[in-house]
């Protein structure tokens, strides 16, 4: 399933954008885009992350997501992209950890 | 125009020089950035301090900036008479329902301020993305929903002229949405300038604590609570789901804590399916015994084995 940029969408994991349509939606620029991939930041989820296939990328829609926030943290904290690509890192892995730990409070309903 | 003190904002001196002011924004930054804070009102916070160093780190807006005058946080002002001719190259209009913040920001633009930027000289710009943020009810994000909207945003009249309008925009929430998820609407955002298109309105769902469910992702958690009996003897039990009761089958010997899943009771997923729902048994006891209750309760201490301390040794 792929979207344009006409209809309202859920941005979600079934949904797939192309590169251009990342970078209009996020303000990235498309090579800081190819960048935050080799960094495995974002990671296409059809063919191959090497540059040499960035015209066929796709990326899965809640990568807007990420890619807004991206271009916010490097805009408001003057980051550059390998400072950005670790905090990306860090922030992924947190809430990974919150949503495991909201998980567990849900089983325990404390 | 409400007055703005950015100043005070950022906490530094008026004489404060780029560095000094550089510094207290980095540190105000990194408190309340609302993809790392955790602070209550971090959105609200960050976007004062925001705007405060975008105009302070800029010689020329902050010149401007100091120029209208000094004025208590909150006041309603003008400019002097010659602020206009000074900074926007003449041409007064009505200052009631501007934003400090969107004149200042205009000023970059160029002479004649935001009459630059629909003019000849064929600037193309994007409109502005827009984000806000919608409390939705668990059993309405269940059904699909229409929501409206609404937002202060400024617009560019025919005139020229710069104006704060309050519009609504019609939503809809599809089947499918859970919290944290982001929906985008295309071209509900700023209007663009010079032929370019407009902007999109991205709205971040968040649901609101629900009396009986909690939500993860698709699932949802319900509290059962069972009397001691129906958890030692397994019952049929009924319980309520975002469509009807259901019954669920407690086993006997049930723990608490134990999770009962209820196969495709959870939220609606966007690709299709259904999360589940899970009772998580309770044992409650009742606060008040009754006489018989307690005998009967004695009556099992007598005849039962069970030592649920065992494993101490």
């Amino acid at each position: 399933m792929s979207t344009d940029r006409y209809e309202q969408t859920l941005l979600t994991e079934q949904l797939e954008v192309a590169l251009e349509e990342l970078a209009r939606a996020s303000g990235l620029m498309p090579q800081e885009i190819v960048e935050l991939v080799e960094y495995g930041v974002f990671q296409p989820v059809a063919g191959s992350a090497e540059a040499a296939s960035m015209s066929t990328w796709r990326f899965s829609a809640r990568t807007i997501t990420l890619g807004r926030r991206a271009r916010r943290l490097k805009a408001d904290f003057d980051l550059n992209l390998s400072g950005l690509a670790l905090a990306l890192t860090y922030l992924e892995r947190i809430e990974e950890l919150e949503a495991e730990l909201e998980r567990l409070r849900c089983q325990m309903l404390d | 125009m409400k007055y703005k003190d950015y100043y005070r904002i950022l906490g530094v001196e008026r004489s404060a020089n780029e560095e000094v002011i550089k510094k207290a924004y980095r540190k105000l930054a990194r408190k309340y950035h609302p993809d790392v804070s955790k602070e209550k009102d971090a959105e609200e916070k960050f976007k004062e301090v925001s705007e405060a160093y975008e105009v302070l780190k800029d010689a020329d807006k902050r010149k401007a900036y100091d120029t209208m005058g000094f004025y208590q946080p909150g006041q309603e002002f003008r400019p002097p008479p010659d602020w206009e001719q000074q900074f926007r190259g003449g041409g007064a209009q009505d200052m009631e329902d501007l934003d400090l913040f969107e004149l200042l920001s205009g000023l970059g633009i160029g002479r004649g301020g935001f009459r630059a930027r629909g003019g000849g000289a064929g600037l193309r710009m994007p409109g502005q993305d827009y984000e806000v943020t919608a409390h939705l009810n668990v059993e309405d994000v269940a059904r699909g929903t229409e929501l409206e909207v609404p937002m202060t945003v400024s617009e560019v009249s025919g005139d020229g002229q710069l104006h704060r309008t309050t519009r609504t925009v019609k939503v809809r929430i599809p089947k499918g949405a859970t919290q944290g998820q982001r929906l985008r609407v295309p071209g509900k955002g700023g209007a663009g300038h010079g032929g370019g298109p407009d902007g999109d309105l991205y709205v971040n769902i968040e649901l609101k604590p629900h009396d009986l469910f909690r939500v993860t992702g698709h699932d949802l958690y319900l509290e059962v609570p069972v009397a001691p009996w129906e958890a030692a003897l397994g019952a049929e039990v009924q319980i309520p789901t975002l469509d009807g009761r259901v019954s669920v089958k407690v086993p006997a010997a049930s723990r608490a804590g134990q999770k009962l899943r209820v196969r495709g009771k959870g939220l609606p997923r966007p690709g299709g399916g259904e999360g589940d729902l899970y009772a998580v048994l309770q044992i409650v006891t009742p606060s008040v015994l009754s006489e018989r209750e307690k005998e009967l309760y004695r009556e099992l201490q007598q005849a039962s084995s069970f030592n649920p301390r065992g494993h101490f040794g």
